[in-house]
């Protein structure tokens, strides 16, 4: 299970010559449970990166906490890591190794023994549909191809949650299918899993809860049918217009 | 495996398998120490060479008959300068001086006139600086042979005029006068152990970020620490196999160069080659400590080579350094990195006394340097703007 309550995070920046403070959270909360697929829908800039970010302790919140499997984000980040498998917006690869050798570089970091990674990597690459990819240096792979492989590497010590940035950016529709396939049969074996999207029908097809995200605040969450209630719209596309849009005027 | 292995054996496979990293290790250690060497042992025989030729450069031999049958009488060949021997003793291509005796030499010479005999040289060129000594000694020594003939003539005796008789005796052979060049040696094998590092240090750095994979590697439930030292070892590792190469490079020359010369300027037997190893290595692993830190702090590939390249020009202009010490051998440089390295390894090569300490203490400071180095790329690693960006 993941918990978020109340995250805000804060960046520094550069407007014309000062710095100054930009908010990119200012208030999140949301619980994902486990064996479901959560998604954080929310149009760009909202705040869903930094908020996964915030979860796989590569930044840390102002306010506000997070625990994930029921340990606090910020008071043992190597053990949220542990447990975490992470998709993140930058997916490169050591263009210089095999799709394999990548792999198996995350799982011996943690910690997976080198006897079992080719076996754990095999079901693996059949679900993603990628066991031609393997034994081929990752220089020159297709966005879809590198997706995989990422993916592959994210999923290799059979992590108990997910968390997955637009995991679908830049794919085609097979490649897409392949995730998708994926990630329903990983929530099926109880995984909890959190990704961020702004794609509706993504939203529509996979999740079982969907938290919109609008200007680094959770403003509704809830199935989709409970969404489009909610809003009184027909669709998710317009519940999503009309919720995002009530949090810009308030 | 132990984390600092696992990052270790990856990066090594990663380095090795990156053509730029090869292309530097071939070019720096098999072409560098073999070139210089050759360079250096053949600019050591020339100016001997040259020295034992007794040449003597003269513009307008047919003026001066009497001088030119001395020199010749004294052993030397006479030549006739090219017309335009200004320019060549300008851009060194005449390596020598020129004597030009005016034109009345003769006449002057006979009626026991002082005459004015011009000699041209360019002491701005090292290598024809012991020519032009000789060749002056040869002009002088015409003048004193001729001076004591005219006082004889008048019955004096020419020793009234020698007050004390100066005798010449230069303690530089021909062979230390090479040695001043001899700093290449130490001085290029500095500077491979940063060129062997540089690519190797941006590439697991600034690189590693450039492709994206340094936010999942963070991902990993390993500790900062382990990934710094698991880079730095490989980084390490590449710096020292160039030194090691390039040394070997130096000993495989030195067979084949069995140039008496060279081996009488520098000592480089078991104990120079052993020596070399045990300053290089720390220096290696400061290097490499130093290039990623910097590469690190640099946003992407071309910046990062922005800032390692500060550090090379350090380390480029060590050798000048000890140009402006009225003691070339002060002590305090065995406290700065680099110029410890060439000041020690300058003594091996002329065969003087290196101490435990000697070595020793400029080890132990790149290692303190170097650990420094480490921790601070650890806490830049651990700052969102870095891994991130840096706006």
């Amino acid at each position: 299970m993941i918990e978020v309550e109340h995250l805000g995070k804060s960046f520094r920046a550069r407007v014309g010559r000062r710095a100054a403070q930009v908010r990119a959270l200012d208030d999140v909360s949301f619980v994902a449970q486990d064996g479901r697929i959560t998604a954080l829908l929310g149009p760009n800039g909202a705040g869903k990166t930094t908020t996964l970010r915030i979860l796989a302790t590569l930044m840390l919140p102002d306010q506000g906490r997070a625990r994930v499997g029921g340990i606090d984000v910020v008071a043992d980040p190597r053990a949220v890591r542990a447990q975490l498998g992470v998709l993140s917006d930058a997916r490169g690869l050591y263009v210089r190794l095999t799709a394999r050798e990548n792999i198996a570089y995350h799982a011996q970091l943690r910690g997976v023994p080198a006897a079992d990674i080719d076996a754990r990597l095999a079901p693996l690459a059949e679900l993603l549909d990628m066991p031609d990819l393997l034994d081929r240096r990752s220089d020159g792979f297709s966005t879809g191809e590198k997706m995989k492989v990422a993916l592959a590497r994210a999923l290799i010590h059979d992590p108990s949650h997910l968390i997955l940035d637009e995991p679908t950016n830049g794919l085609d529709v097979m490649s897409t299918r392949a995730l998708r396939r994926l990630l329903l049969h990983l929530r099926d074996r109880g995984k909890c899993i959190v990704f961020s999207t702004h794609i509706m029908q993504e939203v529509e097809q996979l999740c079982d809860e969907i938290v919109v995200v609008a200007h680094g605040r959770s403003v509704a969450h809830g199935d989709a049918a409970s969404l489009r209630a909610a809003a009184g719209v027909a669709t998710l596309e317009d519940a999503f217009v009309r919720l995002a849009h009530l949090q810009e005027a308030a | 495996m132990n984390a600092v292995l696992v990052v270790f054996l990856k990066e090594l496979r990663d380095a090795a398998r990156d053509r730029r990293t090869w292309m530097i290790v071939i070019i720096s250690s098999m072409i560098a120490g073999p070139a210089v060497l050759l360079v250096l042992s053949n600019f050591i025989a020339g100016v001997q060479e040259r020295a034992a030729k007794k040449e003597i450069v003269m513009a307008g031999t047919q003026n001066a008959p009497t001088l030119v049958n001395f020199l010749q009488r004294a052993g030397a060949t006479v030549i006739e300068a090219p017309h335009d021997y200004e320019s060549q003793l300008r851009t060194g291509m005449l390596g020598n001086s020129v004597v030009i005796p005016p034109t009345d030499f003769e006449a002057k010479l006979a009626r026991g006139e002082t005459v004015e005999v011009d000699f041209l040289y360019d002491d701005s060129h090292d290598k024809a600086q012991p020519v032009v000594r000789a060749s002056l000694r040869m002009v002088n020594a015409f003048n004193r042979e001729l001076g004591a003939q005219r006082l004889l003539a008048r019955g004096v005796s020419p020793q009234l005029l020698a007050a004390i008789a100066v005798e010449e005796k230069n303690l530089a052979s021909s062979g230390s006068r090479g040695a001043q060049l001899l700093f290449i040696i130490p001085w290029v094998t500095l500077l491979v152990s940063v060129a062997g590092a540089i690519s190797v240090a941006i590439d697991v750095t600034a690189g590693e970020r450039e492709r994206g994979s340094l936010e999942p590697l963070l991902m990993n439930p390993v500790d900062m620490s382990a990934v710094v030292l698991g880079k730095w070892g490989v980084v390490g590792a590449f710096s020292a196999l160039v030194v090691l190469l390039t040394l070997t490079g130096f000993i495989g020359a030195m067979q084949f160069v069995r140039d008496e010369t060279l081996s009488a300027v520098m000592q480089f037997g078991a104990r120079e080659v052993g020596l070399f190893v045990a300053m290089l290595l720390p220096f290696c692993l400061l290097v490499a400590a130093v290039n990623m830190l910097a590469a690190t702090w640099g946003r992407s590939f071309k910046e990062a080579q922005t800032y390692v390249s500060y550090f090379t020009m350090l380390v480029n202009l060590a050798p000048l350094v000890p140009l402006f010490l009225t003691n070339r051998d002060a002590a305090w440089q065995l406290f700065v990195p680099s110029l410890g390295q060439l000041m020690v390894l300058m003594r091996a090569l002329r065969g003087e006394a290196v101490g435990a300490f000697d070595v020793f203490m400029p080890g132990a400071i790149c290692l303190a340097l170097a650990a420094l180095c480490l921790v601070l790329q650890g806490r830049l690693l651990r700052r969102e703007e870095i891994v991130f960006s840096r706006a």
